[in-house]
């Protein structure tokens, strides 16, 4: 099974297949045993690669997956050759998207740094959150113009709440 | 002398489960108190006893005086241990107890008074002759004044607020044009934050290490020095690892400390475990505050002296002599403490809250956690992001370094964003490694992008998706009827759960 595999915006195309009962994988010319197999923690996984040990949790994301080794988050996509084509054609159409900016955890807003209609720059401040005793800024990661405020100050908001959108300008 | 037979902790998390496992073993009954969100914390689980007081808001439950007080009576506890933040430097909590008659496990509440107050703490520095970062005397009247005394001073200067502590009511002055606005602003926030606008001025010290002395005093007249901390790791002035001892320190240099830090204690007629706090630059250390409380870092004592700070703490509040009468054990060997903190250093130290979905904390020789969570905990939003502190010992520093980080390594969390990463990457740090350290390291050293994911683990990453992928879609291709996966492999992504790039 040929797939196209996206980390950090680099594709790079991995083959898996089953070869005498064991995994292969080969990518980049190279072929590399592996076994992957489940541990009873769910979404966890024990990967050997030539033998190589690794621990990694393979968990579902708004995007493909996030993989987590060794407390850092991968977030990667995956995807069949076809769905590569069909996604490079809609992004095209598309002419690129907006963004959200969400409350990265349960908080309170303390402040609304932007109003409708307000042009911001990448890396901008949009608002803040206050959780567990500290003050967070929230930046807008590419910029924009904002097309809707979506909460107000003093306002409780979970985890994941969308607070401001932004459209490309 | 009082016996001490059942002590209420007056605060939560793993500081709170720390007090309760010295309580155990001293067969003391402990009595646990607990916000609604911390119904199921691990101090409820492991106290004898546990009551609930209050919601989730700090300041309508630990921070609720009567009603901790109350719950004390209640339950007759013939002492409170305060832990550390909430009550512990609190002098009003510490005079509500004596008015009850109960034990509060720490120094009398006019000793916390006379500490608390900057200026004041000078002063006793100043009468036991320990030097101190060279400043003005009193509190700052007027403008006139600072700029009298800046003069004297020099450049740059800090403007600290009297009643401050913990990195608030502090300003950096350049230079002379910049002492007005810093003089009415210094003088708001310390009014704002403390009520109480006085102020004073010292000498900026830019690069210091910080490093602080263990003492504990009994109430026989003895005062003991257990070694110094290392402290000098730290971001908006929370210390982030801490290790004992000082690797910039040299026996004569720690005899003189050891010396200044007991001298201070005596001043004030000190009792019970303290933490005298300096800063340190050129070899001259330089008296800061008094810290009347058990700290955060104290297991790295704990492991060098293999003593029990909570059981002489309660021994002190006993009345009873120190354990080791008047000879304090020699330190032995190196320990090191990484603060494991729900927080992700990779986005400004942003910190994180959510469910321990996974935990496995590292085992092993020379390895201690002490930990609040445990798995399936949800982490409150009310209470501070510490999640647990692993401490290890070895014979030496580059031992406790190697064994820090193969404990690192081992130690599996997830659920929120930890700062396991910027550990590993900290004691990897050449500088670090080194031994040059200094309150600015992480301004000086720390990049976010030095915690992404090297080439090899991007590539594991890739495999681990790619065979996940693979596994999903035999998965679904099994459970689909007719045997219609024959035909096409590429529909199924239309069905699958989320979190799978769907076709739309």
């Amino acid at each position: 099974m040929k797939l196209w595999v996206t980390l950090e915006g680099r594709d790079t195309e991995v083959d898996v297949r089953l070869e005498g009962g064991h995994l292969v994988l080969e990518t980049d010319g190279r072929r590399l045993d592996a076994d992957f197999h489940r541990l009873p923690d769910g979404e966890v996984y024990s990967l050997l690669v030539n033998g190589r040990s690794h621990e990694v949790r393979v968990s579902p994301a708004s995007q493909g997956v996030d993989v987590t080794l060794h407390g850092v988050r991968l977030p990667v996509e995956v995807r069949h050759p076809l769905e590569k084509l069909v996604q490079a054609s809609k992004r095209a159409a598309a002419g690129g998207g907006g963004e959200t900016v969400a409350a990265p955890m349960p908080g309170l807003i303390v402040a609304l740094r932007v109003k409708p209609g307000e042009t911001v720059a990448a890396g901008q401040a949009v608002a803040v959150v206050e959780a567990m005793k500290m003050q967070n800024e929230l930046s807008a990661r590419h910029g924009g113009v904002v097309s809707a405020v979506l909460v107000r100050e003093r306002d409780a908001v979970s985890a994941g709440q969308p607070l401001v959108r932004i459209r490309p300008a | 002398m009082t016996r001490i037979r059942r002590v209420l902790i007056a605060n939560r998390g793993e500081i709170a489960v720390r007090v309760i496992r010295t309580l155990r073993e001293l067969s003391i009954t402990s009595i646990a108190v607990f916000s609604e969100p911390d119904r199921a914390s691990l101090h409820v689980l492991l106290a004898d006893e546990a009551y609930p007081i209050g919601p989730g808001p700090a300041a309508e439950s630990y921070l609720d005086l009567e009603r901790v007080i109350a719950t004390a009576r209640a339950q007759k506890a013939d002492a409170i241990h305060p832990g550390y933040g909430f009550f512990a430097e609190s002098v009003a909590f510490a005079r509500a107890c004596e008015e009850a008659g109960i034990v509060f496990i720490g120094p009398r509440s006019d000793i916390i008074a006379a500490l608390g107050d900057k200026l004041a703490a000078r002063a006793a520095a100043r009468r036991a002759g320990v030097p101190m970062v060279p400043g003005t005397e009193a509190p700052l009247a007027t403008l006139e004044e600072l700029r009298a005394a800046a003069r004297g001073i020099g450049y740059p200067l800090m403007l600290k607020a009297a009643a401050g502590g913990g990195g608030k009511g502090m300003r950096r002055v350049a230079r002379e044009a910049e002492l007005e606005s810093a003089w009415s602003l210094t003088r708001g926030e310390a009014q704002a934050a403390f009520g109480d606008a006085r102020i004073y001025a010292e000498r900026a010290i830019e690069r210091p290490r910080h490093i602080e002395a263990q003492i504990v005093a009994d109430a026989h007249g003895r005062v003991a020095f257990l070694g110094e901390r290392e402290c000098s790791i730290q971001r908006r002035h929370q210390k982030l690892l801490e290790e004992t001892p000082s690797p910039a320190f040299d026996a004569r240099l720690r005899a003189r400390f050891a010396e200044a830090a007991c001298r201070i204690a005596k001043q004030v007629g000190y009792l019970n475990a303290g933490t005298v706090e300096f800063i340190f630059e050129d070899g001259e250390f330089y008296f800061l505050e008094v810290n009347t409380r058990l700290q955060v870092e104290h297991p790295v004592t704990e492991m060098v002296t293999g003593l029990d700070l909570v059981a002489e703490q309660i021994r002190i509040a006993e009345g009873a002599p120190l354990s080791f009468g008047d000879a304090p054990p020699a330190p032995r060997g190196w320990a090191i403490e990484a603060r494991v903190l729900a927080e992700d250093p990779a986005a400004g130290f942003m910190p994180s809250v959510g469910r321990i979905e996974r935990v496995r904390f590292p085992q092993g020789p020379g390895v201690r956690n002490d930990a609040g969570v445990y798995r399936g905990f949800e982490v409150p939003v009310y209470y501070d992001s510490l999640l647990a502190k692993l401490v290890v010992w070895a014979g030496d520093r580059e031992g406790a370094r190697r064994r820090l980080l193969r404990a690192l390594d081992e130690f599996v969390l997830e659920g929120v964003s930890h700062n396991l990463a910027f550990h590993r990457w900290l004691l990897t740090h050449p500088e670090f490694v080194a031994g040059n350290l200094s309150t600015r390291f992480l301004d000086e050293h720390f990049d976010p992008a030095a915690l992404q994911a090297g080439p090899e683990s991007a590539e594991v990453a890739l495999f681990a998706a790619a065979l996940h992928e693979r596994e999903e879609r035999m998965r679904i291709a099994v459970a689909e009827p007719n045997g219609s996966q024959a035909r096409s492999s590429w529909k199924w992504p239309e069905r699958r759960r989320s979190g799978v790039r769907e076709l739309r």
